[in-house]
């Protein structure tokens, strides 16, 4: 059966009607075979065939049925491929066992076999082959998924070595590829998921020689079926694995696994580049909250794969969700330029974000976010109200460093018009009561920011914590401290233990401000019981892992209770306290700040001035530490009055609404002489602290 | 209304012998049939005569309906509402067949639920039920967090070789946590409801193969409403035509927590890349994706805009992809050897 001479004397090539069959050198037309199988004769049809080319009875099945296959008469495809006894051929086909071992001797003489035997093979396994699409195609999935494996099998024992690429001619290549190809997917659609799951493995665990494209396929195949199915199987046996590999779990990160692979390959040019990887990939990591990961896949894109200011877009929103916002606004940025991608909403509307969180960053949102609302048309019409609530905070947050009172309430009431506009557009979204709320609260504007407050309450059912917590400081302002304990200890009990801590915290500095310190003192032990039972819950290990967001702080429970027992001079109490909290964080400029308190009060004054120096060093903006800092050097004499105004100032500049921080200037201005604007500040002094919230109101973002 | 600990310890499947359990169930089921006769106006003959009573259960459209109308009826989800009382009942039978009965529903009473939940509405029979799915998945994960260690390709793995020696790339694996540990609740706190339905859904999606797609589609329906957001800013985008919804009509917008929002985003991912071909589920998947997508960009939370609008690619590229099949053999008018 030479292959040149199967073409020889085929003079129908040219007619693309007919149907041709052409073996041992032989061609014929298939009219008079087919008129015959139409009626049914497959015994005749076969018979036809065999005299004609010198066949065997199982060629001129195998032959008889593709015919029928190509012709789509997938039920006569079907009866005729019955008749070959396909365990008996495979039977055939197996290498004895004394062929087994002499393979490795007898080389010369086992090549002679083996392209008689290939090519019996391949005509056998693509009529099973055949047989199993046929029945695929007849809805008859599970007897088709049955076929196919057989096919697999009878390869598995004919080639008991694996396939490598000498070992097998391309037809019998190409069969075994598309058997392996299709048997996962036919336990997919048969719902045997199970069955489809090991299929895939095999397909890709087994030496199947397959092409780059084809395993790339597989591959995503089963990546997507393992991140979408939801079917959960035993991950792959220890048994294929190599020592200090990677072993995947359960599916998500078998999933995750073969995506990256898959990109990999791609960059490597084994394969194509397929989109649609790169978004399953995405998701995956999006599920996980993992886009740190995500973000060094970007980063690793080839160029030319995805335009630039997409993928600067995509890197902001990975960098921004790992918390990484300097580089997210940069990369916004870029992709802002007016000459890549200035009028994205979505982009201008992230950027604006993240300079609301930021006072220096203000002004530079207020652009952005004008900008979203000049763009919000079209698809984006919908984000309009977004994009004034992001003009609102941002110009809410600008005003926190303006230069002058009549800036700052400039901005202050634009920024309320600007939600209140947003509001109008968005009447369902709590988030913009919130934010009211929360410009009203920073206003001092107190009794709007309680109504607020109270309807975002409502409008959340009490499940968002942060409005409990503004709620209580907003009455805690008003001097209404009893009010704000009956709050939280509503919080309290619409919260898990574990996430009290926040709520526990105000409770002890409202009792504080109500001078009850055994009370405050008591909250604080209970806090740091539950900080204790935290850690055995969750053991040392657990705590890398659980994000600590409302958890417990012991640090900063131990700090408060210094600052209260320094507040009652209870000296030595204070101390140990300090310590507590200095072996939790180190030196940093809080604990510096306190240990300057505790020095100062007990008329150390010398060590109190370098241990508020230290602070300042750690953290030239800590307001706290420059209000004391100025008030220790405003009593050293008229000449430090000078710096002492300095800093105090300079504190205002940074917290415009620090109580301290006005009264200790005034206390500077009436030394220095200057007595009508120490009455100023007394007076500014004493209008905040009839509105002067326990904790400052921006700790609750 | 609250659960005590036992009950929620007692929801541990207790080992029985396998022809026990067969006749149980089976038991069981019809029991679960004649208590529900009373709630309902009418139980199809199919399902009182069934052999198989708790999948005729299951797959019944007939009865679905039903309940789903009862569910959804302004008075429903009260302390003494009898179909929450069923449901809570058919639960704690701990048979798994009758579990996915439950399951089945989840999507509307999650959804009935959580748009009622701002609205100082009677609640307890739907918090029961949710509770109860909550306490058993708190039981069968022992209350551990479900975590995920981010393969990083410098180390070998079973479908890869690594040219760089693993002894160099020490590297610490990414551990995600997919779903954190979970504590026993009795009640519903208000700041854990979404948590509490989020690992409901997160049950859900456990056994989502299972699950008739009547109950997906309605999932998915109900993440619209949801969302708050109707979806057809991007619908041309999209380049396909579909219903257009109401526009304005955003009652039943909830908070979406990202604890609440991420098992959502699963299961939607399900609805939309899963292995059933139902053209409808897919239809309605990719509007409930739409819509969390707009809701997405409306809190400008960056994962989860992320995440809808890979989904939402996908979406469009399975609609658009011309399948080509490369299992199917080359055709040609010539057939050799």
């Amino acid at each position: 059966m030479s292959e040149e001479a199967e073409f020889e004397g085929s003079q129908f090539d040219d007619d693309p009607s007919i149907w041709q069959i052409s073996a041992n050198g032989v061609s014929m037309q298939t009219t008079d075979v087919e008129v015959k199988i139409d009626e049914g004769n497959i015994q005749e049809a076969e018979s036809a065939l065999r005299e004609g080319l010198s066949l065997n009875f199982e060629e001129a099945r195998a032959l008889l049925g593709k015919l029928e296959y190509q012709r789509g008469n997938l039920e006569s495809a079907l009866r005729v491929f019955d008749g070959i006894d396909l365990q008996a051929a495979i039977q055939r086909m197996q290498p004895s066992l004394t062929e087994k071992q002499l393979s490795k001797k007898g080389r010369a003489r086992s090549e002679s076999n083996r392209a008689v035997s290939q090519h019996a093979a391949s005509l056998i396994l693509e009529a099973v082959y055949l047989k199993a699409k046929s029945l695929q195609k007849l809805g008859k999935l599970t007897e088709a998924a049955h076929e196919c494996k057989n096919v697999l099998d009878a390869v598995e024992k004919i080639f008991y070595k694996g396939i490598t690429d000498v070992s097998v001619d391309c037809k019998l290549q190409e069969i075994v590829s598309q058997a392996v190809e299709l048997l996962p997917e036919l336990f997919k659609q048969a719902g045997s998921y199970v069955e489809a799951m090991s299929a895939y493995r095999r397909a890709l665990l087994s030496h199947w020689n397959l092409e780059n494209d084809c395993c790339a396929r597989i591959q995503k195949d089963f990546a997507v079926f393992l991140l979408y199915s939801g079917v959960e199987v035993a991950p792959p046996s220890l048994a294929v694995q190599v020592d200090g590999s990677y072993v995947p779990r359960n599916n998500l990160e078998e999933a995750i696994l073969l995506l990256m692979i898959l990109i990999r390959k791609a960059f490597l040019g084994k394969s194509h580049w397929d989109p649609s990887v790169f978004e399953h990939l995405t998701f995956a990591l999006s599920i996980c909250s993992q886009t740190c990961v995500l973000g060094k896949q970007l980063e690793e894109v080839m160029p030319g794969i995805l335009t630039r200011s997409d993928r600067w877009k995509a890197l902001a929103l990975c960098y921004s969700q790992a918390g990484d916002e300097k580089n997210a606004l940069n990369m916004l940025r870029k992709s802002l330029h007016q000459h890549e991608d200035p009028n994205d909403v979505m982009s201008l509307l992230l950027a604006a974000k993240i300079c609301s969180g930021d006072s220096f960053l203000a002004a530079e949102g207020v652009s952005y976010a004008r900008r979203a609302i000049t763009n919000a048309q079209g698809s984006s019409v919908h984000l309009k109200g977004i994009a004034l609530r992001m003009l609102g905070l941002c110009l809410g947050k600008q005003a926190k460093i303006a230069s002058s009172d009549s800036e700052r309430s400039h901005l202050q009431s634009e920024a309320l018009k600007s939600l209140d506009s947003a509001r109008a557009l968005e009447p369902e979204n709590s988030n913009l009561i919130f934010d009211i709320a929360f410009q009203y609260a920073e206003h001092r504007n107190l009794n709007a920011a309680l109504r607020y407050a109270k309807q975002y309450i409502d409008a959340t059912g009490g499940s968002i914590l942060r409005g409990w917590r503004l709620l209580a400081l907003v009455l805690s302002a008003q001097q209404h401290y009893s009010e704000a304990e009956i709050v939280i200890d509503a919080a309290l009990d619409e919260t898990a233990k574990w996430n009290q801590g926040s709520l526990l915290r105000m409770k002890a500095k409202l009792r504080i401000s109500q001078s009850r310190y055994t009370d405050a003192i008591e909250t604080y032990r209970y806090l740091l019981a539950l900080v204790q039972a935290q850690k055995k819950s969750y053991g040392p290990g657990r705590k890398v892992i659980q994000k600590e967001n409302d958890k417990v702080n012991e640090y900063e429970v131990w700090h408060d209770l210094a600052n209260l027992y320094t507040s009652l001079s209870h000296w030595e109490d204070a101390e140990i306290c300090l310590n507590k909290a200095k072996a939790l964080v180190g030196y940093s400029e809080v604990t510096l700040h306190t240990e300057g308190i505790i020095l100062e009060r007990r008329g150390k004054h010398a060590e109190a001035l370098t241990a508020y120096v230290n602070s300042i060093f750690m953290e030239p903006t800590y307001v706290p530490t420059k209000i004391s800092l100025g008030s220790l050097l405003g009593k050293g004499g008229t000449k430090m009055l000078p710096v002492a105004r300095n800093l105090l100032s300079d504190a205002l500049r940074l917290d415009p609404t620090s109580r301290m921080a006005w009264f200790q200037l005034g206390l500077v201005h009436r030394d220095d002489g200057r007595l009508s604007d120490a009455a100023d500040c007394f007076q500014a002094a004493s209008m905040l602290e009839e509105s002067d919230p326990v904790e400052s109101f921006s700790s609750i973002h | 209304m609250s659960i005590g600990e036992d009950e929620a310890s007692s929801s541990r499947t207790s080992p029985k012998s396998p022809h026990i359990s067969w006749s149980d169930s089976y038991t069981k089921a019809h029991e679960a049939i004649k208590s529900l006769s009373p709630i309902v106006s009418s139980i199809p003959p199919a399902l009182s005569s069934s052999e198989t009573p708790a999948s005729c259960l299951l797959n019944n459209q007939d009865i679905a309906t039903q309940i789903s109308t009862l569910l959804r009826h302004p008075d429903s989800g009260s302390g003494d509402n009898r179909l929450c009382r069923w449901l809570y009942d058919t639960f704690q039978t701990n048979e798994p067949d009758l579990h996915l009965v439950v399951l089945r529903f989840l999507p509307i009473l999650a959804g009935v639920y959580l748009s009622r939940a701002a609205l100082h509405k009677p609640l307890a029979g739907f918090e029961c039920v949710l509770l109860a799915l909550y306490a058993h998945e708190t039981a069968s994960r022992k209350g551990q967090a479900l975590t995920v260690s981010i393969p990083d390709l410098s180390h070998p793995s079973v479908y890869h070789e690594s040219k760089q020696n693993p002894k160099n790339s020490a590297t610490e694996l990414n551990i995600a946590i997919i779903s954190p540990s979970l504590e026993p609740y009795g009640t519903v706190r208000s700041t854990r409801r979404a948590r509490i339905v989020g690992v409901a859904l997160e049950f859900y999606y456990t056994k989502i193969t299972q699950i008739p797609i009547r109950s997906k589609i309605e999932f998915c329906e109900f993440c619209k409403i949801w969302a708050g957001q109707h979806g057809d800013s991007y619908k041309n985008y999209d380049d396909h035509d579909g219903e257009i919804q109401e526009q304005g009509k955003k009652q039943g917008r909830i908070l979406l927590p990202w604890e609440l929002l991420q098992p959502i985003l699963r299961i939607v991912g399900h609805c939309l890349m899963g292995p059933s071909n139902d053209e409808e589920l897919f239809e309605t998947a990719c509007g409930a994706c739409r819509s969390l997508y707009e809701r997405a960009l409306h809190e400008i939370n960056p994962k989860a805009i992320l995440a809808t609008e890979s989904l939402f690619k996908l979406a469009k590229i399975t609609r658009n992809s011309r399948d080509i099949d490369h299992t199917e053999i080359e055709h040609t008018k010539v057939i050799a050897i």
